[in-house]
């Protein structure tokens, strides 16, 4: 920023230097935002990476235990067509990589989708694109260096999970060489690298980020959907070679490496690039390639007030994560019967019963599944959070607050819509989870699966409590404190699905104090506890927000 | 009309301050506004203009000193204040995703009232089109969709922080149209701006800030009164030294004319002017903006003034 304004950039009278070529302005830019955010998530996945290799190699040190795993996980369809195929499970390099592929896959791809978006589309929402675009650049060399930028990011993200994958590789019982190692990273950033030439695409095709964002997730969804068919052992493996995600897949790192696999993502990068920079060049600044919607008829029903405000602005948003929830859902409800005959009896049944879902059977296999589904829902908290704080942020609050809307009014109203938008993913997941179930007559029953869509509810409204405290208090940390809370719940949900972690460090997260309904009964005390947690922590917010000045972004 | 001393003010505060982290963002305001006053509020940028106003609408609280409106408190009474006031803000930060017409109907059923004719007119005399999405707003659309969403609701108390950022000499005129029409109509309107002539135009009292203080308050003709006005004569003959005569300064000669400030009476400068065979005289009051210059022509500047007027004569 400081150098594009640098009064000597934009003069080159005698006597002056410019700070840096102007070519390479946005590029720097770009560059140091992602490999900020890319140093970050490197960070998370080289823990992601070095937690399983090292739990795996210290719990399962008998050849029969991992050839028990190995058997017990290897051919079963259901877990391959959530997480991929696990061949090698006998050994750590393949566990790991069975462990850690498919969660860091999609959490690169949202990453690169991310980022792309908010740097490029974002930057120009926020009307700084226009500033660099009046200087010496032309849109399509600016595109060009913002991308380059990104994947000054990508490789930062490749470097740090190569290099904690080697370090931990160091370790006798863990054994995987430097080589191995960066072929593995390698593949677990392919999908970062795909997925921001796909949102460099979309954010020359979309009019806001908003959009750009939600079509790329939409490329992502289909991408995984694809190879979720795939795997899934229907007999259409032919399949795998449609999706971004499966050319990952055959990758095989760590497994049965197969580079030629790498020929398509490169090829697909490099189009997505080219692609969008020309595309940058066919349209106006501000504008997407495809027309908005500019006129619309008026929709009166619910701007009556500000709770019927926040319930119209949310809509879209609680409507996606909704039938998000509900595939999910219906998904594990498929799954359930099939994966549950494969647990009884085999060495799984120890790792579900570390996730607290004890017995057997097609509600075991819920029990776990169901933790995915917590996961969402805290999700969709975060999200309406983050939702209050950007009104607040954006001064779109004030036009409120200067009328008759107190703001203990205003905040309380967007807690009423958010636990709405909870109640309903709980219910609606629980609902879907019992119908996929009910058609493989699984024998679970209605009011036990709703149920559990039900208890998925408090920890998202502990972590509701915990963001409106924040928004209270410091509201420019809201957004990094509730997504940086639930990233640490959900890792020590991983890494104590695992085993091997303290009492202490997994009573920090949310999840791990919710039942593994409906593996086990709802634990409605632990739930009350939540609630009045979350209460108390609200109603903090709450007053502190009454009592503070409104503040900016 | 009545007299404004015979009206409880509508806006009253008492060494009402703000700071943050150790700087002073505003000190010590002491302001009474009357009902059916136009007042303007003047300052450059940073002076403390929002913060003053973001104190008087309760969305941030005073570090001391108090803000009452229509005899309420600015913080602890805010919902009840904000029933009769209407605020426009220069930021136009509104829902992208809501159509004009949607935004028009959300706002007013969040006040409370609406004058539904008045609205449409208004919607008429600001050439808006309402069907429009507020991202597809140029920001001059989006700021007469503030101004109008305020002005519907003929509310007692009109709060304006630079309500025409961004609107062309067409859509001011309608502005100012619609502040002649609020005045008639008996509401109070508190106008921050530095468009000096808007100012100008519309309020019967101006205060200036510099700051974070309140350094000028009063009438358009006490504020002229403070500062000198410029006199231009021209002389077919020798032109006089003018320079000695009490309460001139700045003079400048020019050929045959003679250009200088004069401040207190005219009276003994008029007496030379004749004395020495004057042809032609041209004089007027100083503008807003050369009284606003004169208050921020820069510290240098200043003390230049305040030494050429240490020298000078006594003006009275």
């Amino acid at each position: 920023m400081t150098a594009s304004v640098a009064p000597t950039v934009a003069t080159d009278a005698p006597g002056t230097r410019p700070v840096r070529s102007p070519g390479t302005v946005v590029a720097g830019r770009t560059a140091g935002a992602a490999v900020r955010s890319g140093a970050v998530w490197g960070a998370v996945f080289g823990v992601a990476v070095a937690s399983s290799a090292i739990s795996y190699s210290t719990l399962y040190t008998s050849a029969a235990q991992r050839h028990a795993l190995a058997t017990a996980y290897g051919a079963n369809l259901a877990t391959s067509a959530l997480f991929g195929p696990a061949p090698g499970l006998d050994t750590v390099a393949g566990f790991t990589s069975f462990k850690v592929s498919m969660s860091l896959m999609v959490l690169g791809g949202v990453w690169g989708l991310l980022t792309a978006t908010r740097l490029l589309r974002g930057e120009e929402d926020a009307g700084r694109w226009e500033l660099l675009l009046a200087g010496r650049t032309t849109p399509r060399r600016a595109v060009a260096q913002a991308l380059a930028g990104m994947g000054a990011g990508v490789v930062v993200l490749w470097v740090l999970t190569a290099a904690a994958t080697a370090l931990v590789g160091r370790d006798a019982k863990v054994a995987i060489a430097p080589g191995p190692a960066s072929f593995f990273a390698l593949a677990m950033v392919a999908t970062a690298a795909m997925f921001v030439g796909v949102g460099g695409v979309t954010s020359q095709l979309a009019g806001t980020r908003r959009q750009a964002a939600a079509w790329a997730a939409t490329v992502l969804g289909v991408a995984y959907a694809i190879r979720l068919v795939a795997d899934a052992g229907v007999g259409l493996h032919g399949l795998i070679w449609a999706s971004p995600l499966g050319w990952v897949e055959e990758l095989g790192a760590l497994t049965a490496p197969r580079p030629v696999a790498l020929l398509p993502i490169a090829a697909l990068t490099a189009a997505l690039v080219v692609v969008a920079v020309a595309l940058a060049g066919r349209r106006d600044i501000g504008a997407g390639l495809v027309a908005d919607v500019d006129h619309a008829r008026p929709r009166l029903s619910h701007l009556s007030g500000p709770t019927g405000l926040a319930l119209r602005l949310t809509r879209p948003t609680v409507l996606a994560w909704w039938i998000a929830i509900t595939l999910s859902g219906l998904l594990y409800g498929l799954i359930a019967r099939s994966a549950g005959s494969t647990i009884s009896g085999s060495s799984v049944h120890q790792v579900f019963a570390r996730l607290g879902a004890t017995g057997t059977g097609a509600q075991a296999v819920l029990g776990v599944c169901f933790l995915v589904l917590a996961v969402l829902v805290a999700f969709v908290a975060a999200g309406q959070l983050t939702a209050a704080r950007g009104e607040e942020a954006t001064g779109r609050l004030d036009n409120l607050l200067v009328r008759p809307v107190s703001p203990t009014a205003w905040l309380t109203g967007r807690i009423a819509v958010a636990i709405g938008a909870l109640v309903g993913a709980g219910v609606l997941g629980g609902l879907a989870a019992w119908a996929g179930a009910a058609t493989q007559h699984a024998g679970v029953r209605i009011g036990v699966v709703v149920l559990a869509g039900v208890n998925l509810v408090p920890p998202a409204v502990v972590v509701l409590g915990l963001g409106v405290l924040v928004l209270g208090i410091a509201p420019r940390a809201t957004s990094a404190v509730v997504y940086g809370y639930l990233s640490w719940s959900l890792l020590v949900l991983v890494v104590g699905g695992i085993g091997a972690t303290s009492h202490w460090v997994l009573d920090t997260s949310v999840f791990h104090q919710m039942a593994a309904a409906p593996a086990v009964p709802v634990d409605w005390t632990a739930n009350a506890v939540m609630v009045g947690v979350a209460a108390v922590l609200g109603a903090v917010g709450v007053l502190a927000f009454r009592h503070r000045d409104l503040a900016g972004a | 009309m009545p007299s404004q001393a015979h009206r409880a003010p509508v806006l009253v505060t008492r060494g009402l301050t703000k700071r943050y982290r150790g700087a002073d963002a505003l000190v010590d305001l002491d302001l009474e506004i009357g009902a059916g006053e136009v007042v303007g509020y003047l300052g450059p940028n940073g002076a403390g203009k929002t913060t003053t106003i973001r104190l008087l609408l309760g969305l941030i609280r005073p570090t001391s000193g108090t803000a009452r409106l229509f005899g309420l408190d600015s913080r602890r009474d805010a919902v009840a204040i904000h029933r009769r006031l209407a605020f426009v803000g220069g930021e136009a930060s509104l829902w992208p995703g809501l159509t004009g017409a949607e935004t028009l109907h959300l706002l007013g059923r969040v006040q409370g009232r609406v004058d539904v004719a008045y609205r449409d007119e208004l919607v008429a005399r600001f050439a808006l089109d309402p069907g429009k999405k507020v991202r597809a707003y140029s920001k001059g659309n989006r700021q007469k969709l503030i101004l109008i969403g305020a002005l519907m609701t003929r509310a007692d108390l009109l709060v304006l922080d630079e309500p025409t950022a961004g609107l062309d000499p067409l859509m001011e005129q309608a502005f100012r149209l619609s502040i002649h029409e609020a005045r008639d109509r008996g509401q109070t309107v508190f106008l921050s701006s530095h468009i000096l002539s808007e100012v100008e135009a519309l309020c019967d009292r101006v205060g200036i800030l510099r700051a974070g203080r309140l350094v000028e308050m009063g009438t358009m003709a006490e504020l002229r009164h403070l500062s000198a006005r410029t006199v231009e004569a021209t002389f077919a003959g020798a032109v006089p030294d003018v320079a000695l005569v009490p309460g001139v300064t700045a003079v400048s000669v020019d050929g045959g004319t003679v250009r200088c400030q004069v401040r207190g009476p005219v009276e003994p400068l008029l007496r030379v002017l004749v004395d020495s065979g004057v042809t032609g005289l041209l004089s007027r009051e100083p503008s807003l903006e050369e009284l606003f210059l004169a208050r921020y022509g820069g510290d240098a500047h200043a003390e230049a003034h305040a030494d050429a007027h240490a020298d000078a004569p006594a003006p009275r």
